[in-house]
């Protein structure tokens, strides 16, 4: 079949630079490879020029591939399935990256694109190492292409699939209906980007944290060369270079996430020991663990198989992670969403390939690995580097084996089906209270090792010194512990020793930094790190140990539950709009909502008082929430954070009012309300009775309202009502006064008559939980119906009068742009309005002018209304001979007395939200530390680049 | 033998130890039945009942939500999760409680929902009709 519309063009374009860059990479891996091979010989030039113009034509084969899916995605070229599934005709154009990103082909390219970034400034710096090096990259490369490469391979019904390619078309992947139709690309429309992340954390942080994924690759390749080669000293001196690139950004990358579900999510905190969260850290730990060995190993030369070791583990753990996040193994045991490829296989194989180079090089090179033949000294630093170095890999183990249960479940349950999966009960305590321990050993190692030298030459002599400084930093660090748990509330010894760990740390850096270094900051870069290690130490610890619910209400929770872990759950409180609540030392207020585009903001008051009820500190928080395309649902509860240097109060909305909430929910509630009918007259006050229930459920109360009728318009006005032309439109004005009070509600419900359809606007009285609309039986008493009515037939030429109904009336003349709102003018129409002047009883004048008009060549008309009068009017037709032309003339039944309204009390409040704020005490100082620290990687990558 | 050998196995050591603790962090979903005889806190895997009545009165108490699970065993228990009512909670695939049985109730202190992915039904791509 001929479609129409399709843009087929780029696809397969792009299937071209697909299939260029896999071969490209592969020719760039194999060139590269005998040019290591061969090095010694002429050829081997030539080899790596091979090797380097493959690597270009994959370069820009994938920046090709890149550029089109986002030349389609810009375009909303639906008829591709990745377009259809991550944008839509409504996404803002800043989303555009993100929506690239969203999809697991997407971020296979973004990895990849920075490979060949990494991959070029490596050409152009590694010298010698290019070879070896690019050659792994490269291998790495076809890997990763063959992800994206959408090849069926094998025979029969279920060939086997390499690689899910991001340029198919949607008709191709989805069999459907509309596909039998030439322009199905008229019915497509595009799923769109989630809108939890329509959000600029999305466009930052997975760029970030896939360059720090990528450049994992770096070390990783000089470690292999270094193998490969057998030059096991002089491959160290970039790796280490790179491995502070790479750790200083993927750090980042994890902080940006951490920063993203603390700032934009509602999970309440930056880290959930979420398994996508503990995988992205491990193979960060693992790449500080291969620094410290790398420093050791230059400095010492001892611990350089571990430098070999610690970079090879972080890059597989890397792709281990990748494997674990995008096979769908985590199923349930992770918050984050995962689509499945169906390329677990292919993953695994990936990994598979890796670890057996890997393993392949380290036990063939083992023997030659140089090892210092006397055992490093006790009181060295390269000893006590290490042992952090192996800390660190301890703490990688115990996250990396927990994280892998679902990997175990399915193992065991592959070989005994019976086997029911293991899940961890309680995931944050079951890592912390490992994890402390990780931390209490660093702390306590990064400050302690810096007062030691390097192949200690005279220890008896140096000791002094060290037992002086590491005596009077620990001494002042048990002080400051003690101070500091004044501020932090912390119950068990466990949480002490952290803090004193934190805290020595800080004092040790401090110290190392003024009397060892006297300030230079070309030395600085390790006292950086660690000083801010401790400082995110003592804020992990302030945040975490003393983050407080202020949201939960006394009054409302009185005995409902016992038992105090279930109390601890209770953390929302609710808002009535306008009632002050008291919630932990403040008054809360929900003050109102405003409505932007999708985004509904709710400004909430706090008033900070203290015991006397003075208040010390006021002011509003604006969180919101995001509704979905049509309002029928919310998509995202969006938080809002008060900042203080100490603390934050970061606070969301956990729920609204069913009929907020889902479009769906507030039909059925309308439905289901009792409305009482109540005719009201005008100007007279009609008393009702209103049953009120109180809180205990068994007594109510009766109370007593007013309800006045003070005017009837025919121009409604409501908030929900958007005119149109051709409506006819019922307002009424009711004030309703409770007995009890001297407030009283001036209510405007509408109803409007649309062709056939009548709609009804309710009004709703929050205060009194009382809804009122309009009954539809008004239309009839107020506007009649046409078919119910009377039509007279008058001829008349222009000019002359008659009379109708008592009403004197006159054809005054013909209007050939007809001013009448029911009719809409279409090209080629031809049509008049009869202007006809209509005195009422009162003497008072009225214009109508209904149209009649000819449509291809059908004679139509359109009536007009006069609603003071009750009186319809329609131009019929016209004689050309006689210059006579007919109208029509009616009158609905004689004027109304009463307006018949519907009355609900006890309608439910949608007049609330249900919110939560949690403090976080300190939190600034785990961002300060943890920046520290990374900036502390950033200064020694850049002393090293100055020193070339 | 050299110290870092003795550490290493020092290591290995507290590392085989902390593995045998570990076991009992961990649990398999429990059943309905496994929970009433056990009294502890456990991990139920479910799926929600939607014929039965899902009971969300913010206006009441905001933390409460009152729900059926079917547990992997088939049978049907009322819940009460300590929780505002989540989003989408009627579009989840599965739901992981953690809880306790107390009286005739699942007491849910947390929750995880496994929702479907992406739908390949035709009626998603398709633009709503206009009427």
């Amino acid at each position: 079949m001929e479609y129409i519309g399709e843009h087929l063009l780029p696809g397969k374009l792009g299937h071209l630079a697909i299939f260029l860059a896999f071969s490209a990479a592969f020719l760039s891996a194999l060139a590269y490879y005998f040019g290591t091979r061969r090095r010694d010989t002429p050829e081997a030039a030539n080899w790596k020029n091979i090797g380097r113009g493959a690597f270009l034509v994959h370069g820009l084969s994938v920046f090709s591939i890149i550029g089109i899916i986002f030349f389609l995605m810009i375009n909303r070229y639906y008829e591709y399935q990745y377009v259809q599934a991550h944008t839509s005709d409504d996404l803002a154009f800043r989303y555009i990256f993100s929506a690239f990103w969203e999809g697991q082909e997407g971020s296979f390219l973004l990895w990849m694109f920075w490979h060949v970034v990494l991959g070029v400034v490596l050409m152009r710096t590694a010298g010698k190492w290019e070879s070896p090096v690019m050659s792994t990259l490269s291998l790495v490369q076809v890997f990763l292409m063959s992800m994206i490469l959408g090849v069926y391979i094998g025979w029969g019904d279920d060939p086997a699939r390499i690689g899910s390619n991001p340029l198919m078309l949607l008709r191709n992947l989805v069999e459907a209906p509309i596909f039998n139709s030439a322009d199905y690309l008229n019915l497509v429309q595009g799923n769109g980007l989630n809108p939890l992340l329509q959000n600029y954390w999305m466009t930052i942080h997975p760029p970030t944290l896939f360059l720090g994924f990528a450049s994992t690759v770096v070390p990783f390749c000089f470690a292999v060369a270094g193998l490969w080669l057998r030059d096991h000293r002089d491959w160290m001196k970039p790796a280490l270079k790179w491995a502070l690139f790479s750790g200083a950004i993927l750090g980042l990358g994890i902080l940006m996430g951490g920063a993203w579900a603390y700032e934009a999510l509602t999970f309440g905190g930056y880290w959930a020991w979420d398994p996508v969260e503990n995988m992205s850290l491990v193979p960060w730990l693992m790449m500080v663990a291969g620094i410290h060995a790398n420093l050791v190993g230059r400095n010492s030369g001892y611990s350089i198989k571990s430098a070999y070791i610690f970079y090879i583990l972080s890059f597989l753990l890397v792709l281990y992670s990748t494997f674990l996040t995008r096979s769908g193994i985590l199923g349930e045991t992770s918050v984050h969403a995962f689509t499945e490829m169906g390329l677990e296989w292919q993953l695994i194989i990936f990994m598979a390939a890796f670890l057996g180079i890997s393993i392949y090089l380290l036990i063939s090179r083992n023997k030659g690995i140089p090892v210092p033949e006397k055992e490093e000294a006790t009181a060295s630093r390269e000893f006590w580097m290490f042992i952090g170095a192996l800390v660190l890999l301890f703490s990688s183990v115990l996250i990396s084996g927990s994280t892998s249960l679902p990997v175990f479940n399915k193992i065991v349950t592959f070989f005994n089906p019976d086997f029911k999966p293991m899940v961890i009960t309680d995931q944050v305590p079951h890592y912390n209270k490992y994890q402390l321990w990780i931390g209490v050993l660093i702390g306590l190692l990064s400050g302690a090792a810096q007062f030691m030298r390097y192949r200690e030459p005279n220890w008896p002599k140096y000791n002094r010194k060290f037992l002086l400084h590491a005596g009077l930093s620990l001494g002042l660090s048990v002080a400051l512990t003690a101070l500091s748990l004044l501020w932090i509330q912390a119950k068990a010894w466990q949480y002490w020793l952290l803090l004193l760990a934190g805290w020595f740390a800080i004092i040790s850096n401090l110290d190392f930094l003024i009397t060892f270094i006297r300030g230079k900051i070309k030395l600085a870069a390790s006292a950086f790190s660690h000083l801010g290690f401790g400082v995110m130490l003592i804020g992990i610890l302030a945040s975490g140990l003393n983050k407080q619910y202020i949201s939960s209400n006394p009054f409302l929770m009185d005995g409902i539950i016992e038992g105090a872990e279930e109390d601890a759950a209770k953390k929302n409180i609710m808002l009535f709009k306008g009632v002050p609540m008291p919630m932990s030392g403040y008054q809360v207020t929900y003050v109102g909502d405003t409505i932007e585009g999708f985004t509904r903001t709710y400004t909430v008051n706090l008033k900070k008082q203290d015991a006397d009820g003075k208040v010390s500190e006021e002011f509003n928080l604006h969180p919101n929430i995001l509704y979905d395309k049509g309002f029928t649902k919310i998509a995202a509860y969006n938080p809002y954070t008060k900042r203080y240097v100490n603390k934050d109060i970061f606070t969301h909305i956990t729920g609204l009012p069913e009929v907020e909430m889902d479009a769906e929910a507030r039909k059925n509630r309308e439905k289901n309300l009792n409305y009482k009918p109540v005719d009201l007259y005008p100007g007279a006050g009609f008393e009702m009775l209103d049953t009120v229930n109180l809180r205990d459920r068994d007594t109510f109360d009766l109370r007593r309202v007013t309800l006045t009728l003070e005017g009837v318009n025919f121009h409604p006005v409501h908030p929900e009502y958007d005119p149109k032309p051709g409506d006819i439109g019922l307002g009424a004005r009711i004030r309703v006064t409770p007995a009890a009070g001297d407030t009283s509600y001036v209510v405007a419900p509408a109803l409007v008559l649309r062709g056939q359809l009548a709609y009804t606007y309710p009004a709703q009285i929050n205060e009194l939980s009382m809804r009122i609309k309009l009954d539809e039986s008004a239309i009839d008493r107020y506007i009649g119906i046409e078919g119910n009515l009377d039509f007279k037939e008058f001829r008349l030429k222009q000019g002359e009068s008659a009379e109708f109904n008592g009403m004197p009336f006159r054809f005054a003349g013909v209007d050939r742009k007809p001013q009448n709102p029911g009719y809409v003018k279409e090209e080629n129409d031809i049509a008049v309005g009869g202007l006809l002047e209509v005195t009422g009883p009162e003497g008072k004048r009225y214009l109508a002018q209904p149209v009649y008009y000819i449509r291809g060549a059908q004679p139509m008309n359109i009536r007009d209304y006069i609603p003071e009068l009750g009186l319809y009017a329609r131009f019929v037709s016209i004689d050309p001979a006689t210059e006579t032309m007919t109208f029509m003339l009616a009158q609905r039944e004689a004027g109304p007395e009463a307006l018949p309204v519907d009355v609900a009390t006890n309608s439910f409040r949608s007049d609330f939200i249900v919110f939560q704020a949690i403090i976080f005490p300190g939190i600034n100082l785990f961002w300060i530390g943890s920046l520290l620290m990374l900036s502390g990687l950033g200064l020694g990558l850049v002393n090293r680049l100055k020193n070339r | 033998m050299k110290k870092i050998h003795i550490v290493a196995i020092g290591m290995i050591a507290v590392a085989i130890f902390i593995l045998s603790r570990m076991a009992g962090d961990m649990s398999s979903y429990a059943t309905f039945d496994q929970a009433e005889v056990s009294g502890k806190k456990v991990k139920i895997a479910g799926e929600l009942v939607k014929e039965k009545e899902m009971v969300y009165k913010p206006e009441e108490d905001p933390n409460e939500f009152r729900f059926y699970l079917r547990d992997t065993d088939g049978k049907e228990h009322r819940v009460l999760l300590l929780r505002a009512k989540p989003q989408d909670f009627e579009l989840a695939e599965q739901i992981v409680l953690t809880g306790r049985m107390k009286g005739d109730e699942f007491v849910a202190t947390d929750y995880l929902t496994k929702c479907p992915s992406k739908y390949k039904d035709e009626e998603v791509f398709l633009k709503e009709k206009k009427s």
